[in-house]
């Protein structure tokens, strides 16, 4: 069912810069994040947590120094339900009954009218604990001498694993060339969000639950709660408040707190409210998964990639909570935009006794895509070629198959991007000039590509399981409401949305607004992850537009040339007939997509953005630091819907990917984050941010929104590999693990001496 | 936070004795104080609000040095014309620190008095930490002790001091004037400082209620002045090493020099062994790095933090070569 998509050159809201629909309200001040909300009798409620990676609970005690007939304590004893968080599978323990596996798993609740005394509470409750040996890293996990997960299946302490084959790859090898092997690593990294996580919940018997908070995902936390408390459906309702940023960390862990909040309001019959500092956030809730990927590659002598074989291992931390489809994300990602006729890739996630890790943008491609593009950096090396020009030979063509035989049925124009990106840099020229001044300065300056693409919406048959509900209805005081429960956290959702409706209506943009992000107004258009809220949701907010136009012209003689004033009036005779002006559109796949998830073969994405990537570095062999200097991004994204949201989503992206490659290291002892304050995990700074230059090409993807594709996990898979190949073009040394710190490349040049006549100013 | 009374004396006198109960904390700025408090590392029981004292003027001496009174801001310091142009090196320290928000707040008084950004010391529930609770252990000796100091360090705290601002006055010879229940005193601020040995949560000299009230900041040896500072960002971070550097050079030879630096000590660290290296010779590389050896010579460095000492004598080097250029 392709779009008739209007004609771009006749659009009047998609493709403009409109103002942001919430915008006004944040900029004064009158937003309402979920802490700003007070209600009458609110207590507030906090976590105990345990301190150690993984033992037994033997005893609890709470000292007597603090007066606990105040206080409502909440333990696992409390659940109604099931004590298990509701994500892919059902593992996570909403409270640790009897035995605990990562430092900083929550074990009771207390709560108390004032907030003031939580602290001292909290450390007030001792436990007594018979400490087990902990799983602490990859390694630890592979060589199962503990086992910590999945004891009764044929895969101890594997959360999942996938093996993608195509082709040969074991006959490819004696007729290479070349064989290239390396191994590549990342870290964990914080999302950071401005607002920490937090929620408030209520209970009544009438009613039964409902929570207000900042999450990215209503109808996660509307199952979870129905399981936890054994409700039915109409009896739990979610309500966004205003979110102050997501990143994919509010995809999961918002379960988990709204569950909290909630046993809290059930026992103690009064709101309560949780909202975690800043401390308590960076420990205690998820972060990117790290990981380690080992390429080993055959090419032949003009630099054709031959075979490729690759193993990805991930760290999920101690629940599977969403590690399976990130590793899928991951492992669909390994190969990077080159084609290869043989290619094997073998991924697992591990359990470790570390906080769970879960989503955060770019889901499993920023790790992947890091190790592929170091490695054809590489490979280029071993073959004696210009890595821009190895690249260039391997692309993606349209007809090319993917490492899952899906068939590049739409156009990709890499060779255009990449053109693009070597003008816009002006690559070729800066290459020589730097090699030509590093000769005599100690900062060397480098610059570095990155290709890559990234699978918009959700993987293989995900849409259609999700099978996704939108659409729009119009009110009584003349305005049409947006119905979906993607939700704005930052990145544009209701502006992007509310522009097309306005499009697909023929009305203008403030003619729209949103409806209110609460389960039971709305419907279930899926959860807002995966870059899929423009292309995929926008896209049933088109079709919806039109069936209500079609329905107007059928029902209310709606004519073709109708003004606002025709469309509006056409509403109300419709209302008069039906009593309600509402048009809902459930998904509905491309054609000609399959997807086998047993042998991981088919369409593994509906769509796919483009981008090639250039980062310019300066390295200071005097300090060691690492600086980024300039960045250019040439990216194919479908239709941009938003020129203003659309760079402001690649500038973020970038930023982020910096503080991922050079600044941001998450430190663990005992699974337990120790620098969770900002002024020790170091995240950069608009000053250490360069200056970003967005350019797009636009091919419109027949069956996303008036052509658009995924946008938001983009510009966040290319900034890593990109600027670590610039400082190996500005050092000749290769580093192969991030975030890389001052002290990293200091420990390679460190070994060179010092010779205090090259230190300058 | 705690409960808390809060009063704002008028005159020196009133807040003296309004601080000298147990329990009493000033606030001028309240940056690093109202942090603390939030995350109850500190918890004083009253604060004596010294933002009405007539304490920040900027004086010009007749002896040629200068007066900075404690409730001058931070940026009102560096951004004054004789502080400029006299002090460079003071001037150059205060705007690499925080943010200008954070200087526009923070103050003289209160800078000297900033306290550790150790992760142990500001998280009351990460373990044991003798500077916040004597006498139960230092968590950073084998725990995350990257950022940590390298010279100074005791069995029983090796945290770094953070300021910037400390370490220019340290190279300047700073005097910091005290008045207190039992009269004024003013103490150079290489005597302020304490090291931490068996008494980590022992920052300093001043007894329970004396009030910092001004700085006197001598002459300076020469206008050859240089304050450099290494760190993981650009801009609002602590220094992982800094160097301030007052040159006098003759001829081509270091008359006399005075060199401090900053994150690699447990206090603000005069570096007498370099200067000693480096007066009365040339002023090459070779004697640059023979200073910064001696700089470093006692450094010791823990699981983490071992490239501070490279990185500390770079920094010596570079600072020493920018301010005798
Ligand atoms: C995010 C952040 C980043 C920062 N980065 C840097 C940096 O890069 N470099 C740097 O050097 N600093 C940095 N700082 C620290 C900053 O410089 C200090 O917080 C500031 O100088 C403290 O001054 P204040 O007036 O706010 O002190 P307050 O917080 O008011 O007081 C600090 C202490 O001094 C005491 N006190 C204050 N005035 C007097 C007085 N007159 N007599 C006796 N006792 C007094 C108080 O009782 C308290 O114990 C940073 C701070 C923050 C929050
Ligand atoms: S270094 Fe000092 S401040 Fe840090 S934990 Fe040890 S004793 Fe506490």
């Amino acid at each position: 069912m392709t779009d008739d998509s209007t004609n771009p050159a006749q659009r009047r809201v998609v493709g403009t810069p409109q103002i942001r629909k919430e915008g006004a309200e944040k900029v004064l001040g009158r937003a309402k994040y979920v802490d700003d909300i007070e209600f009458p009798g609110m207590w507030h409620g906090a976590t105990v947590r345990s301190t150690i990676p993984r033992g037994r609970i033997l005893a609890i005690h709470f000292d007597e120094s603090v007066p606990w007939h105040e206080f409502v304590i909440v333990t696992a004893a409390d659940i109604p339900g099931n004590n298990h968080i509701q994500m892919i599978a059902a593992d996570q323990p909403c409270l640790a009954d009897g035995a605990v596996n990562h430092c900083d798993e929550p074990i009771l609740l207390i709560a108390h009218p004032d907030k003031r005394l939580l602290p001292q509470a909290v450390a007030s409750v001792r436990i007594d604990y018979e400490e087990l040996p902990a799983v602490l890293s990859i390694e630890e996990s592979e060589s199962k001498r503990e086992i910590i997960w999945g004891a009764d299946t044929s895969t101890p302490n594997v959360f999942k694993e996938f093996v993608l084959q195509k082709g040969n790859v074991d006959e490819a090898w004696s007729s290479a060339a070349c064989i290239v092997e390396g191994e590549y690593s990342t870290g964990a990294q914080e999302h950071l969000y401005i607002e920490n996580n937090g929620m408030i919940a209520d209970y009544s018997d009438d009613g039964g639950i409902t929570v207000w908070g900042s999450l990215q995902c209503p109808f996660y936390v509307h199952k979870s709660l129905m399981a936890v408390f054994n409700l039915p459906e109409d009896k739990v309702r979610v309500i966004q408040t205003e979110t102050g940023g997501a990143f994919g960390g509010k995809e999961d862990y918002p379960s988990i707190i709204a569950s909290h909040a909630a046993l809290l309001a059930l026992k103690a019959r009064r709101p309560i409210k949780m909202i975690y500092d800043r401390m308590e956030d960076l420990a205690a809730t998820t972060k990117r998964h790290p990981s380690r990927t080992r390429h080993r590659t055959a090419v032949d002598k003009d630099g054709k990639l031959l075979a490729m074989e690759i193993e990805i291992a991930t760290d999920g931390g101690a629940y599977s909570t969403l590690s399976s489809t990130v590793l899928s994300r991951a492992t669909l990602h390994a190969t990077g935009p080159y084609v290869c006729p043989n290619i094997r890739i073998r991924s697992r996630a591990w359990a470790t006794n570390t906080v769970p890790y879960g989503a955060f943008r770019g889901f499993g491609a920023p790790q992947t895509i890091f190790a592929i593009e170091r490695h054809m950096e590489h490979i280029a090396l071993a073959v004696g070629m210009d890595p821009v020009e190895l690249r260039r030979r391997n692309f993606l063509h349209d007809g090319d198959t993917t490492a899952t035989q899906q068939i590049m049925r739409e156009p990709v124009i890499l060779d255009q991007l990449l053109d693009r990106a070597l003008a816009v840099s002006d690559f070729y020229a800066k290459r020589e000039r730097y090699a030509r001044e590093n000769a005599t300065n100690p900062v060397k300056c480098g610059i570095g590509i990155a290709a890559f693409y990234h699978g918009s919406g959700f993987t293989g048959s995900g849409e259609r399981r999700l099978n996704s509900l939108a659409g729009v209805d119009v009110t009584l005081q003349g305005k049409v409401r947006v119905l979906v429960s993607s939700t704005e956290f930052g990145q544009g959702t209701n502006t992007i949305l509310a522009q097309i409706a306005a499009e697909a209506l023929g009305i203008s943009y403030d003619d729209v607004e949103m409806a209110p992000s609460d389960t039971h107004l709305i419907p279930n258009s899926g959860p807002t992850v995966a870059s899929r809220t423009s292309m995929v949701v926008g896209h049933l907010i088109q079709r919806s537009g039109r069936q209500l136009i079609q329905t107007l012209k059928e029902a209310a003689n709606l004519s073709d040339n109708y003004t606002r004033h025709d469309f509006f009036a056409a509403c109300e005779l419709l209302r008069a007939r039906d009593g309600e002006v509402k048009s809902l559109s459930r998904y509905e796949a491309p054609p000609n997509i399959y997807w086998n998830d047993d042998t991981y073969t088919g369409e593994a994405y509906p769509a796919f953005a483009w981008a090639v990537y250039v980062a310019e570095v300066a390295v200071d062999t005097i300090t060691y630091s690492a600086e980024v200097i300039d960045f250019h991004t040439v990216q194919e994204v479908g239709t941009v819907l938003n020129p203003t949201l659309a760079a402001g989503q690649i500038e973020g992206g970038v930023a982020q990917g910096i503080g991922y490659a050079l600044y941001e290291k998450v430190q663990l002892k005992n699974g337990h984050m120790f620098n969770n304050q900002m002024t020790n995990y170091i995240m950069p700074t608009a000053q250490d941010v360069p200056p970003i230059h967005v350019y797009f090409e636009q091919i419109p993807f027949a069956y996303g929104a008036f052509g658009a594709k995924g946008i938001g996990e983009l510009p966040h898979d290319g900034p890593a590999p990109a600027i670590l190949n610039a400082i190996q073009n500005a050092t000749g040394e290769s580093f192969s693990a991030i975030p890389l710190l001052p002290e990293d490349i200091f420990l390679r040049f460190a070994s060179y001496g010092l010779d205090p006549e090259n230190i300058t100013a | 936070m705690n409960q808390f009374n809060y009063l704002h004396p008028a005159s020196t006198d009133q807040a003296v004795s309004s601080a000298s109960s147990d329990g009493s904390k000033f606030i001028a700025g309240g940056t690093t104080l109202v942090d603390l408090m939030k995350l109850y590392v500190e918890n004083p029981s009253t604060l004596v609000d010294v933002n009405d004292l007539p304490l920040a003027q900027v004086e010009s001496l007749p002896n040629g040095g200068l007066r900075v009174g404690a409730m001058v801001r931070n940026s009102d310091l560096a951004f004054h014309p004789t502080v400029k142009e006299k002090y460079a090196v003071l001037s150059e320290a205060l705007l690499s620190g925080a943010s200008p928000q954070l200087r526009n707040m923070a103050t003289t008084g209160g800078n000297l008095l900033q306290r550790t950004r150790c992760p142990y010391f500001r998280d009351v529930t990460a373990g044991p930490c003798n500077k916040r609770n004597p006498g139960t252990g230092c968590s950073a000796i084998d725990g995350f002790n990257r950022t940590m100091a390298i010279l100074g360090t005791s069995d029983h705290c090796i945290a770094t001091h953070p300021s910037d601002m400390d370490v220019a006055m340290t190279a300047l010879e700073a005097l910091i004037f005290i008045e207190g229940p039992k009269g004024k005193r003013s103490v150079p601020i290489n005597d302020f400082y304490k090291l931490p040995g068996d008494t980590p949560h022992i920052e300093n000299v001043l007894e329970p209620g004396e009030l910092i009230t001004h700085v006197e900041i001598p002459p300076a040896i020469s206008t050859k002045q240089h304050y450099l500072k290494l760190r993981d960002r650009a801009s609002y971070e602590f220094a992982l090493a800094s160097a301030a550097v007052v040159a006098r050079v003759e001829g081509g030879h270091i008359h006399s020099v005075r060199i401090a630096m900053g994150g690699v000590g447990t206090r603000p660290w005069r570096a007498h062994e370099a200067e000693a290296v480096l007066t009365g010779k040339p002023a090459t590389p070779a004697h640059f790095q023979a200073a910064a050896e001696a700089a470093l010579r006692g450094a010791k460095p823990h699981t983490e933090n071992a490239f501070k000492v490279e990185l500390a004598k770079r920094c010596v080097i570079r600072a020493l070569k920018v301010a005798t250029a």
